[in-house]
C-alpha cells in the first residue's frame, strides 16, 4: 500500500487549497456530501476496521454509530482532539503543519457521518505554527464555499471552530478537553454519561484524534477492503510512528501497523546514536513505559504490545541508550506526570506526587527495598480507581522500571549512596541530584 | 422503585437513588468525603468505593455516589477489593495531611479521623517531606482556611456555586499543588458562609467564632429551632458550662434541608450569652429583683383592668402566647400584635421576617395591629399604658405616644441599672428569657410546628414569661385551669391551633406540619 498520510511531510511550506485540489483533495468529501448517507459513511469506516490513533484504539466507526440518528433534537458536534501532548509524540503536528487539508477533509467527512454541522478543533496551545496553518486553511475553505451555509453546494451547513488549549496534558483526555473547550477547569468528567450522550456544551459529541480523521478520506476514496490490505487483522492501515531519543535520524515514519520497533529504530531512524547500545525503549509515548531491548522484535500493534504488558499508545518510540540510567529517565516522567495530573481524584493526585518523591530518593541514592512494595501499593491503589486513566499513565514508566529494571534501580541507588559517602559530601550529592 | 441487595440484605429504593443513600436505608454506612446529599456528586474523593457483583464476572469496584440503584443490583461494601481501595484512598489522603488533630477544631467530628480509626491506619508509610501550603487564612467574614488540612473534596466550592448561589471559591493550581482559594482580593460574602465549616469533612474550613473555644466532645448539644426568622431552621445549640459556643443546622428536609443562614447562626450566638437577671428588675425608678418587678406588674394589671394596651411578640413560644392570650386577654384594654416587615430576605432560607412565631399569632387569632394603629390606641386618653414583650417595638411606639406608661418584658442586653433609668423609660421592667433558654414550640412560615429545646439554664432569680403570666392570673383571680388541667401546654396549643393530640415530648424531631386552617383553605 502506498503512503496516504505523509505524502506532503517533506514539503517546506504547507499544502494549501489550490495545490491540494489539484492533487485531488476534497473530491472524496464532495462525493460523500453529494451521494452518500451518513449510515453509508459509518458502515464503510466500520468495515475498514479503523481504530482511534489517539492512544485508546477504539474502533472509530463504532464510536460514530453511538451518535444520535435523525430526526435530531438539537446539534451534535464533532470535536477534534489535536491536543497532542504525550511525550514522544509528534505525528498530528506533522499533518497539521504540512498537510492541513488532509485533516480538514477528514473532519468534513467525519462531521457528515455523525450529522454534525459544527466541528470544534481543539489544538494544543504550544502548536502555534500548526494553529496558524489550520486557521489559514479553514479561511480558504470558507472563501471557497466548502465551509458555510451550503457545503459543497449541498443543503448542509458546515463550520469548523479552531480553539487553542492552554498547556495542560490532561486536556488531551477527551472529557477534560470538553470541559476546557467550554471554558471550565480541564478535569476529566465522570463517565457515564459518555460524550456521545453528554459531550460539548451538553450535546452529543464524538471526539476523534487528528490522525484518525486523516485516515478517513483514503478509506472513503479507496474502500474498506483496500484499507485492510495493510496492517494487522485487528488493527489495519498505516500508522505515523514517531522515533525520538538517542537515534541517528529521529522522525515520523508512515508504516503499516505491526512493523517491529527494531525495523523502525534500526532501518528508518538509523539506529542508536553514535553506535551505542540500547538500554531500553519506550514503545508508544511516555505512559507506555520502558521495554528492554530484547523486546525490539515485538510487532508494533495494540494486541502484540498488550501481550507484553504495555500498550501501543500513540506509537511514539523513545530510545534510551546505555549510559542513561533508568532511574533518571523514570524521574523525568514521574515529574512530568506529577506536574500534569489534574488532581481531582485523591489516589492520582497523591499517588503521582508520592511515587515521584520515592523515585527521587532512588535517584539520590536513598532507595530502600521496601520502596518496591510501596510503589506497588501506590499503583494498585490508583489504577482503575479514578475518573480517568491517568494513574495508568504514570504507572507506565514506574511499573515497567520496577518490572524490568528493579536490580538496576537498586544498584544505581547503592552506587550513588556510596559515591556520596566516599566523597564525604553527602549533602552536596543530595542537592545535585535534586 | 428498584429492589437491590447490599451486603446480602434486600432494600427497595426509588430507581436512580445512589448507592450511598440506598445503603443508608439499611443503616450500612459507606464512607465518603466529596459526596453530600445536597450537592451534585463529582465522584472524585474515591472514598465510597464498593463492589458490584455481576453473576459470572469478577467483582467490579465502583463509586457508590455515582452508581444508581437498579432492579436486581447486587452490591458488597465489605469485599476485599473495595476495602483495599478505600484503605488505599485513606493512605493517600493521610500522606500529606498535617495530623495536627490535637490543635484542630474538627477533631472529634472529623471524617478523616473517624474513617482512619475505622480502617485502622495506625502507622503511615509516607516518609517524604510533607507539602507546605497556606494556613489559617481568613477568607470571608467567618471562615478560616487551612490548605494543608484540606483533602480537596470540593464540597465548599460546590456549596458556594450550587446552594449559596454565590460562586466565590475555586480549585486553583494543578495536581498536588491544588488548593482551595478565593479569587484574589474577593473574600466570601454570603449569608450562608457558616455552613462551610459544617460541610468541610476535615478541619480545613473552621469558624472564626468557634476557633479554639472548645473540644467538640465537651459540648452539650440540644435540638432546637432558629428564631432568626420565620423559616425556623432546625438547629443544634451547643453549649459548654452554660455558654452557647456554636450553632449548627440540623437536617430537616421539610424545613431547611441541611443548612442555615448566617443571620440565624450568628444572631443566635450573639444574643445568647446570658446576663444575670436577678437584680435587673425595675419598678418606678428603682432597681429591684425580677421577682419584685413581676409582683408589681401583676398588681398593676389587676388593679388597672381594661386600661392597658398589650402587645405580644412573635419571639414568644406558642405555649407562652397561648397562656398570654388566656391571662392578658381579659385584663387588657386591647390584646394585639404588630406584624414585622420583611427586610433583607433571600430566596434560599432567610425570609427576612425576624418574627419566628408570627404564624402562631395568626392561627391563635390574636388581632394584628400595624404600628400606626397601635400608636393611636396607645395615645387614647383611656389607655393607661403599654405592656409590651418587644423592647424595640415599645421604643418606637413610645416615641409616638409620649408620656404614656410602659411595662416591658423582654431581654435588654445593654440595660445598665447604674444609669438610673429603665430601658426606654419603662415604669415596670421584668427581664425576659432568651430564645436559647426557652422550651416550647414555634410555628414556621410553612406551618411546621417545631420544638425549641432549652440549651441554657437561666440565671437564678429569673422570672420566666410563663411564670410571670401565671402570677398575673393568680393576682387578678383569673382561672387558667382550662389550660393548666391539660396534659401540657403544647397539647392545649395544638388544640387551639386545630390539630390536637400531641404532647411536647411527642413532637417528632423534624416537627409536625399542620394542616391548613379553614380560613387559609378558603383564601
Amino acid at each position: 500500500m502506498e503512503n496516504y498520510l505523509s505524502t506532503e511531510f517533506r514539503r517546506a511550506t504547507p499544502l494549501f487549497l489550490e495545490e491540494a485540489r489539484a492533487k485531488g483533495r476534497y473530491r472524496t468529501a464532495q462525493r460523500v456530501f453529494e451521494t452518500l448517507t451518513p449510515e453509508q459513511v459509518v458502515d464503510e469506516v466500520k468495515n475498514s476496521g479503523l481504530r482511534g490513533r489517539g492512544g485508546a484504539w477504539f474502533p472509530t466507526g463504532i464510536k460514530w454509530s453511538f451518535m444520535p440518528k435523525e430526526p435530531l433534537k438539537g446539534p451534535s458536534y464533532l470535536v477534534i482532539n489535536a491536543d497532542e501532548g504525550e511525550p514522544g509524540t509528534f505525528k498530528d503536528r506533522q499533518i497539521m503543519e504540512k498537510d492541513p487539508h488532509l485533516l480538514l477533509e477528514g473532519i468534513l467527512i467525519g462531521s457528515f457521518a455523525i450529522r454534525a454541522e459544527t466541528a470544534f478543533l481543539y489544538i494544543r496551545g504550544e502548536y502555534k505554527l500548526a494553529h496558524d496553518t489550520l486557521a489559514q486553511a479553514i479561511a480558504e475553505l470558507e472563501a471557497a464555499g466548502i465551509l458555510g451555509d451550503a457545503a459543497f453546494g449541498t443543503k448542509r451547513k458546515m463550520r469548523i471552530v479552531l480553539h487553542r488549549g492552554a498547556g495542560a496534558y490532561i486536556c488531551g483526555e477527551e472529557t477534560a478537553l470538553l470541559n476546557s473547550l467550554e471554558g471550565r477547569r480541564g478535569e476529566p468528567r465522570p463517565k457515564p454519561p459518555f460524550p456521545a450522550v453528554w459531550g460539548a456544551f451538553g450535546r452529543p459529541t464524538s471526539v476523534n484524534n487528528v490522525e484518525t480523521l486523516a485516515n478517513v478520506p483514503a478509506i472513503l476514496e479507496k474502500g474498506a477492503a483496500w484499507y485492510k490490505s495493510a496492517g494487522t487483522a485487528q488493527a489495519p492501515g498505516h500508522l505515523l510512528f514517531g522515533v525520538s531519543g538517542a537515534v541517528e535520524r529521529p522522525g515520523c515514519f508512515e508504516l503499516p501497523l505491526g512493523t517491529t520497533a527494531r525495523e523502525l529504530v534500526e532501518r528508518w531512524a538509523g539506529g542508536v546514536k553514535g553506535g551505542r547500545r540500547m538500554k531500553a525503549f519506550i514503545p508508544g509515548g511516555a505512559s507506555t513505559g520502558f521495554l528492554p531491548p530484547d523486546r525490539l522484535d515485538v510487532p508494533m500493534d495494540p494486541e502484540s504490545l498488550r501481550k507484553e504488558g504495555t500498550m501501543l499508545g500513540t506509537g511514539g518510540i523513545i530510545v534510551i541508550p546505555e549510559g542513561v540510567e533508568i532511574v533518571d529517565a523514570a524521574r523525568v516522567f514521574s515529574r512530568f506526570f506529577r506536574h500534569e495530573t489534574c488532581g481531582q481524584c485523591s489516589p492520582c493526585r497523591e499517588g503521582s506526587a508520592w511515587s515521584d518523591q520515592v523515585v527521587g530518593r532512588f535517584q539520590r541514592g536513598e532507595g530502600r527495598t521496601e520502596d518496591f512494595v510501596l510503589l506497588d501499593a501506590i499503583m494498585r491503589g490508583s489504577k482503575q480507581r479514578t475518573i480517568c486513566v491517568f494513574p495508568e499513565a504514570f504507572a507506565g514508566p514506574l511499573g515497567s522500571a520496577v518490572k524490568h529494571f528493579k536490580d538496576d534501580l537498586m544498584a544505581v541507588s547503592a552506587r550513588r549512596a556510596a559515591a556520596d559517602a566516599g566523597s564525604g559530601a553527602a549533602a552536596h550529592g543530595t542537592a545535585s541530584h535534586g | 422503585m428498584a429492589e437491590l441487595t447490599i451486603d446480602g440484605r434486600k432494600v427497595e429504593v426509588a430507581a436512580g437513588t445512589n448507592l450511598i443513600e440506598a445503603a443508608r436505608k439499611l443503616a450500612i454506612d459507606i464512607p465518603y468525603y466529596c459526596y453530600h446529599p445536597a450537592l451534585a456528586p463529582v465522584g472524585s474523593c474515591r472514598m465510597c468505593q464498593v463492589e458490584i457483583l455481576d453473576p459470572g464476572k469478577p467483582p467490579r469496584v465502583a463509586i457508590a455516589c455515582r452508581t444508581e440503584a437498579t432492579q436486581g443490583l447486587n452490591v458488597s461494601t465489605t469485599g476485599k477489593d473495595c476495602v483495599a481501595a478505600r484503605a488505599a484512598t485513606l493512605e493517600f489522603l493521610l500522606a500529606n495531611h498535617p495530623l495536627d488533630c490535637p490543635i484542630c477544631d474538627k477533631a472529634g467530628e472529623c471524617d478523616l479521623q473517624d474513617f482512619t480509626y475505622r480502617h485502622g491506619h495506625g502507622a503511615g508509610r509516607f516518609s517524604e517531606p510533607k507539602r507546605e501550603k497556606l494556613k489559617h487564612e481568613l477568607i470571608g467574614d467567618h471562615i478560616l482556611l487551612d490548605q494543608e488540612r484540606c483533602i480537596l473534596c470540593t464540597r465548599c466550592v460546590r456549596f458556594m456555586d450550587e446552594y449559596a448561589k454565590s460562586p466565590s471559591l475555586v480549585v486553583a493550581g494543578r495536581g498536588d499543588r491544588n488548593v482551595i482559594a478565593i479569587f484574589p482580593g474577593e473574600p466570601i460574602h454570603s449569608n450562608y458562609e457558616g455552613n462551610l465549616a459544617d460541610i468541610c469533612p476535615v478541619g480545613a474550613l473552621t469558624l472564626k467564632e468557634f476557633r479554639f473555644k472548645s473540644r467538640v466532645w465537651d459540648l452539650s448539644s440540644e435540638e432546637s429551632v432558629c428564631t432568626g426568622c420565620d423559616r425556623g431552621c432546625s438547629v443544634l445549640l451547643e453549649t459548654k458550662r452554660n455558654r452557647l459556643l456554636r450553632v449548627r443546622p440540623r437536617v430537616n428536609l421539610q424545613v431547611n434541608g441541611h443548612f442555615m443562614c448566617d443571620q440565624g447562626r450568628f444572631g443566635l450566638l450573639d444574643a445568647a450569652n446570658p446576663v444575670a437577671r436577678e437584680e435587673l428588675g425595675w419598678v418606678k425608678g428603682a432597681r429591684v429583683t425580677a421577682a419584685e418587678a413581676a409582683t408589681a406588674l401583676a398588681t398593676t394589671l389587676a388593679a388597672e383592668r381594661g386600661r392597658w394596651l398589650v402587645l405580644l411578640s412573635a419571639r414568644l413560644t406558642g405555649e407562652e402566647l397561648l397562656l398570654a392570650t388566656a391571662v392578658l386577654g381579659p385584663l387588657a384594654k386591647q390584646l394585639a400584635w404588630v406584624p414585622t416587615a420583611a427586610s433583607g430576605g433571600d430566596d434560599i432560607l432567610f425570609t427576612g421576617r425576624r418574627a419566628p412565631n408570627e404564624k402562631a399569632l395568626e392561627r391563635l387569632s390574636v388581632p394584628a395591629l400595624d404600628e400606626a394603629a397601635a400608636a393611636k390606641v396607645l395615645a387614647e386618653p383611656a389607655t393607661a399604658g403599654l405592656l409590651c414583650f418587644d423592647a424595640a417595638l415599645a421604643a418606637r411606639l413610645l416615641a409616638q405616644a409620649k408620656g404614656k406608661r410602659l411595662a416591658l418584658v423582654d431581654v435588654v442586653r445593654d440595660f445598665d441599672p447604674a444609669a438610673g433609668k429603665a430601658p426606654h423609660g419603662a415604669e415596670l421592667f421584668v427581664p425576659g428569657t432568651l430564645a436559647s433558654e426557652k422550651d416550647g414550640t414555634f410555628l414556621n412560615v410553612d406551618a411546621v410546628l417545631q420544638r425549641a429545646r432549652r440549651a441554657q439554664r437561666w440565671p437564678q432569680g429569673t422570672v420566666a414569661e410563663a411564670a410571670l403570666l401565671l402570677q398575673v392570673a393568680a393576682t387578678a383571680s383569673l382561672s387558667v385551669a382550662a389550660l393548666t388541667q391539660k396534659p401540657d401546654l403544647t397539647f392545649a396549643l395544638l388544640e387551639a391551633l386545630g390539630q390536637p393530640g400531641m404532647l411536647l415530648n411527642q413532637l417528632p424531631d423534624d416537627g409536625v406540619k399542620l394542616t391548613p386552617t379553614a380560613a387559609a383553605v378558603s383564601a
